[in-house]
């Protein structure tokens, strides 16, 4: 099903900031990218959050402590003198990091550099209209997990929409794809989150019923109403399946470069969704 | 002595018997497949192109113009059609080592049937394989397998957090790894709260910790071992993909070729690599890159689909690369790339299992074509190599194709210089050419010739889509033919002079309007091409007319002679005389030849003078001493003198000089002598004759003009019309001589005089003369030497 609309407007006026979480990993400084785009897309300000995990240095002040390589299993010394200095020092690259990104833009920008738990730290950080931008795995990406636990936690209690960044997928990608449920204020924050990936980006946009949907009259004209704001090139399409492969295959299909859903979604909450997440090598925007 | 008859006119031409021609045009003759009179060569040609033994190759050799070309290229095209054609050569890409492309043999024919079967495979392939990597099954499968293998990776690490957990100790994410620390309600306890706990809590504490950090140890360095794992079931997944989509299509292939079990290895190494590269073939969009699929090319080299019989290759340009073959480049943004598909087959290879006809002349002026070609023979094998890398000018990865076994007979055509240079400066040359096939330069002239010769003319003339010739001009070009042989007993083998000047007749025939090349069209030809190429002949002429050159044509005149000589220009000779003089005067025994001493005389000439000196002394001064220092010169010769046709007249020359006897002027010498004053032939007597006779003719009238030639010569006569009638009207004499004596009487009118049983001539003759002058001489000496013994001082002038 394909049906081509007039442009949508939507209001150019930033909503709320942009919130990116800075570790210092490689993935963190990938968001920082995305961040900064969206904020010279939407003139929103910038706040970057590096975090200085309690745990981590409590941990180190154990005459004990030792740190086994990631990589090498290598077991090393490990104080709190060497995880200050290191905490330091990526504070400062994150400064940096920002500044750079920044410059030339009109946004404002700032780094909070805070001493506590991320999800504490960063959970009274994020307005309904911010949108938290952060890395799909910090540093526990160097031993391949997909999607950190900070994440995991994120995704699920943020006021924020979450953008979930990961590498660029391959270039010719080229839609984002939302995935919709019966739950329409979940729904039109979905949209909105994807009206405003599409409008950036200039990406065509897939909506994706569940499979279960009936297409009701009103069902339809709400559809259509979304298609209006959604703009001309607005696929619909509806899941063969509720299982992971019909997900997979559907993404695969429509050349995903961006999925946007709703944790009100049913889908988010089916079982293996997460790991789904996990092995699409895709950046995945969760409203709430 | 008695003189020798003049020559009639028919001694001085063969004639063709006409009545010998049985046919009105050669339209009637039918066509002479080989040549005639060239048994040596056609049995040498026979004997090399069957027998198989190495180093049996051929050399042609022959004057140019000889038509070995042709000859051999038919005799060739005969022999080759009773054999086999040879297999297809074709090279594909070498999957083990990518740098040395493989080559594949296959049935004379089939391998066009390869290249397409390769071709539809690679097309296949393209549509096959990215479906199969596409399906559902595939990615189920493939996502299953990494599923497992992150659930396997992972689960190391998550069961030693849940077993730190369970032990109330924190597994802490650090960014260069993890750490562990004791942990409370989710939280690390603070170190200095831990100082208060009991040793016995610290001791269990830190024993765990420790035992946690071993088991993470193991974990991690796991890690590789089990990526390692996922790559190799991934590719044991891909290749059983390939081998369920490549199955159908290679299996038949497989069927198709079982017989060539190269061609099944190869079948076999594009499935691997398929499976290798099963990655490449996943882009369902844009299909596998193409620089992948050309791999599975086939470049065919040699297709013999369409050579009936064993070819026969000419390489007209007998280069390094013509020979052997080379690697071409495309050019891309200023860098050279090459591939397999690039390789290009040289003669060699299109030669395979047939003959290759070179230029002996064409092939020695390229550089290293006659190394590589000896290179080639001596091997047994092609070897495509770059003239650069064979002059280790490049050091640059390139290709180094699969050696080609090579089974080719090389005829080899050339002069017979060459091949003689070659048999003794080269010693390879003997081991490679085993086999010589020596063109005759002439055919013997007899009665069982002349219809061959005339089926020769007749076949000749349909080659060169000339109109037919009747009968008589055929005769006058078998008489043309003796005249190029210079024998009346020869017909010359020269195909190209015949070609040409059959060619011309039939020009003339058409200026004429005829459809028949008549004697008279064959005679103006021949006409026209002497005149073409007279005009220095006419210069040299004029020369002698005006008395520039000083010949004389009449009376007498002492210590003077006509020699003859022949002026050898481009393709043109003609002769003219030339005069010789001499001086004699009393001496040691010494003939100077001028010549020598101004280094315009040539070897041959200088033995020639000593011949004759030595022969002045054995008939004249007998046990005595030759007291005589003389001179010998040809007047106006500025360009050299070679050779010994002169012989005859120097010796009559120097006696006419001795003796102060005058010699007729109106005759010409030419023929070479021995010590014993035997005349001997000489080449060029027609030409000779012609051009004494014209400047007689251009001096004013010809009457009692003669020339003196050597007897054994007077078969080599075919003298043109003019000097025939003259001859017939008794205006010109030629006198075939077998001694000096019969020269010495022709020109001075005298009796030679033989000596008697004491050495003495008989008074008046002209030996007798001689023989005083020189014992007058001798006198002289002995009175120069009495003078100096007596201690006079003085030296006689000579």
């Amino acid at each position: 099903m394909e049906m081509a609309v007039e442009a949508s407007k939507v209001s150019d006026a930033p909503r709320g900031r942009v919130l990116v979480l800075l570790d210092g990993s490689q993935m963190s400084y990938a968001a920082l990218e995305a961040a900064t785009d969206i904020a010279r897309r939407t003139g929103a300000d910038v706040l970057g959050v590096f975090v200085e995990e309690a745990n981590l240095l409590r941990s180190a002040g154990y005459g004990f402590a030792r740190e086994v390589g990631a990589a090498s299993g290598v077991s090393r010394p490990f104080s709190t003198d060497l995880v200050e200095e290191r905490m330091q020092r990526m504070a400062e690259h994150a400064r940096k990091a920002l500044a750079q990104a920044m410059s030339g833009q009109g946004g404002h920008h700032t780094l909070n550099i805070v001493r506590g738990e991320v999800v504490d730290v960063v959970l009274p950080l994020a307005g309904p209209e911010d949108v938290l931008v952060l890395g799909r795995t910090g540093w526990s990406s160097g031993y391949g997990a997909r999607l950190g636990s900070t994440a995991r936690t994120l995704i699920r209690k943020s006021p924020s929409r979450v953008l979930l960044w990961c590498k660029r997928p391959q270039s010719d990608r080229d839609r984002v794809v939302v995935f919709l449920n019966d739950h329409e204020p979940a729904n039109q924050r979905a949209i909105s989150a994807a009206v405003d990936a599409s409008r950036h980006r200039h990406l065509p946009v897939t909506l994706i019923l569940p499979s279960d949907t009936e297409l009701t009259n009103e069902r339809v004209e709400s559809i259509k109403r979304d298609l209006d704001v959604l703009g001309s090139g607005t696929r619909l399409r509806q899941l063969a399946g509720f299982d992971l492969s019909s997900i997979a295959r559907i993404l695969h299909e429509e050349r995903a470069t961006q999925l946007v859903m709703s944790r009100e979604c049913s889908l988010f909450r089916a079982p293996g969704m997460e790991e789904l997440v996990e092995g699409l090598n895709l950046p995945v925007t969760v409203t709430p | 002595m008695a003189v020798p008859a003049a020559l009639t006119e028919d001694q001085v031409y063969h004639h063709c018997p006409v009545e010998k021609l049985d046919f009105e045009t050669t339209e009637s003759l039918e066509d002479l497949e080989l040549p005639c009179g060239q048994e040596r060569v056609l049995r040498a040609l026979e004997f090399g192109a069957s027998m198989q033994a190495q180093g049996f190759n051929l050399f042609v050799l022959g004057p140019s113009g000889a038509g070995k070309h042709e000859l051999v290229q038919r005799f060739l095209a005969k022999h080759a059609a009773d054999q086999q054609a040879p297999p297809d050569w074709c090279y594909v890409f070498n999957f083990r080592m990518s740098d040395h492309p493989r080559a594949i043999q296959l049935p004379s024919g089939q391998g066009q049937a390869f290249k397409s079967d390769m071709n539809d495979l690679a097309d296949e392939l393209r549509t096959a394989i990215p479906a199969a990597f596409e399906s559902e099954e595939y990615q189920s499968r493939l996502q299953e397998l990494q599923e497992e293998m992150s659930k396997r990776q992972h689960q190391g690490l998550f069961d030693i957090q849940q077993e730190a957990n369970q032990n109330n100790i924190a597994m802490i994410t650090t960014p260069a790894g993890f750490t562990f620390a004791p942990m409370r309600d989710g939280e690390v306890i603070e170190p200095e709260e831990y100082k208060n706990f009991s040793d016995d809590e610290k001791a269990l504490i830190e024993s765990k910790v420790e035992d946690l950090q071993k088991k993470l140890q193991q974990a991690i360095q796991q890690i590789p071992r089990l990526k390692k794992e996922v790559r190799e079931r991934v590719k044991a997944l891909n290749e059983e993909m390939v081998q369920l989509t490549l199955g159908g299509p290679i299996g038949e292939l497989r069927e198709k070729w079982r017989d060539l079990p190269a061609v099944v290895e190869h079948l076999d190494a594009v499935r691997e690599d398929v499976a290798d590269h099963a990655e490449a073939f996943q882009d369902g969009e844009n299909g596998p890159p193409a620089g992948l699929l050309g791999r599975y090319k086939v470049n065919l080299l040699v297709d013999n689909s369409k050579t009936s019989g064993a070819p026969v290759i000419y390489e007209d340009l007998p280069n390094h690369q013509h020979l052997v073959g080379q690697i071409e480049h495309h050019a891309r943004q200023g860098t050279l790339y090459t591939d397999f598909t690039l390789i290009r087959g040289g003669a060699f290879h299109r030669a395979n299992g047939g003959y290759l006809v070179i230029d002996a002349r064409r092939v020695l002026t390229q550089p290293m074509a006659w190394e590589s070609l000896k290179r080639i023979l001596f091997s047994g094998e092609i070897r495509i190599e770059s003239l650069e890398r064979l002059y280790g000018l490049v050091s640059t990865v390139s290709l180094q194709p699969e050696a080609i076994p090579v089974s080719v007979k090389v005829v080899l055509l050339g002069d017979r210089m060459l091949y003689y240079l070659l048999s003794h400066y080269d010693q390879d040359f003997q081991d490679l050419f085993k086999v010589e096939a020596d063109f005759e330069d002439d055919l013997t002239r007899d009665d069982e010739c002349y219809s061959l010769y005339a089926r020769m003319i007749a076949t000749m003339a349909r080659k060169l889509k000339a109109r037919p010739l009747d009968r008589l001009a055929v005769g006058r070009l078998i008489e043309h033919a003796s005249r190029l042989a210079a024998d009346q007993r020869k017909l010359t083998a020269q195909d190209r002079v015949l070609r040409d000047l059959l060619s011309e007749a039939d020009h003339w025939a058409l200026q004429s309007g005829e459809d028949v090349i008549s004697a008279g069209h064959i005679q103006q030809a021949i006409d026209e091409r002497e005149y073409r190429a007279s005009r220095i002949r006419e210069r040299s002429r004029e020369q002698i007319q005006r008395g520039i050159v000083m010949i004389a044509t009449e009376g007498a005149e002492v210590a003077q002679i006509n020699g003859l000589s022949v002026l050898t220009i481009g393709a043109t000779m003609f002769g003219q005389p030339t005069r010789i003089t001499a001086t004699a005067r009393p001496g040691k025994g010494q003939v100077v030849d001028i010549e020598r001493e101004a280094k315009l005389g040539g070897p041959i000439h200088s033995k020639a003078v000593m011949i004759l000196s030595r022969f002045l002394a054995g008939r004249y001064a007998g046990d005595g001493e030759l007291s005589l220092s003389a001179s010998l010169a040809f007047e106006q010769s500025y360009g050299g003198v070679e050779g010994d046709s002169a012989s005859i007249a120097e010796t009559c020359v120097l006696l006419s000089a001795i003796a102060r006897v005058p010699l007729k002027q109106n005759f010409a010498v030419t023929g070479s002598m021995n010590q014993h004053g035997e005349v001997q032939a000489v080449g060029g007597v027609n030409e000779k004759i012609e051009g004494f006779f014209d400047v007689c003719q251009k001096k004013g009238s010809v009457g009692a003009h003669g020339v003196l030639l050597p007897a054994s010569n007077v078969e080599h006569l075919m003298l043109k019309e003019t000097v025939r009638s003259a001859l017939a009207a008794g205006d010109f004499q030629i006198y075939p001589i077998s001694d000096v004596s019969e020269a010495i009487e022709l020109l001075t009118g005298m009796e030679i005089g033989e000596a008697d049983g004491h050495g003495e001539f008989p008074e008046g003759t002209f030996n007798r003369k001689v023989a005083d002058r020189l014992a007058a001489f001798a006198k002289i000496s002995r009175q120069d030497e009495t003078s100096d013994g007596n201690g006079s001082g003085g030296k006689q002038g000579e």
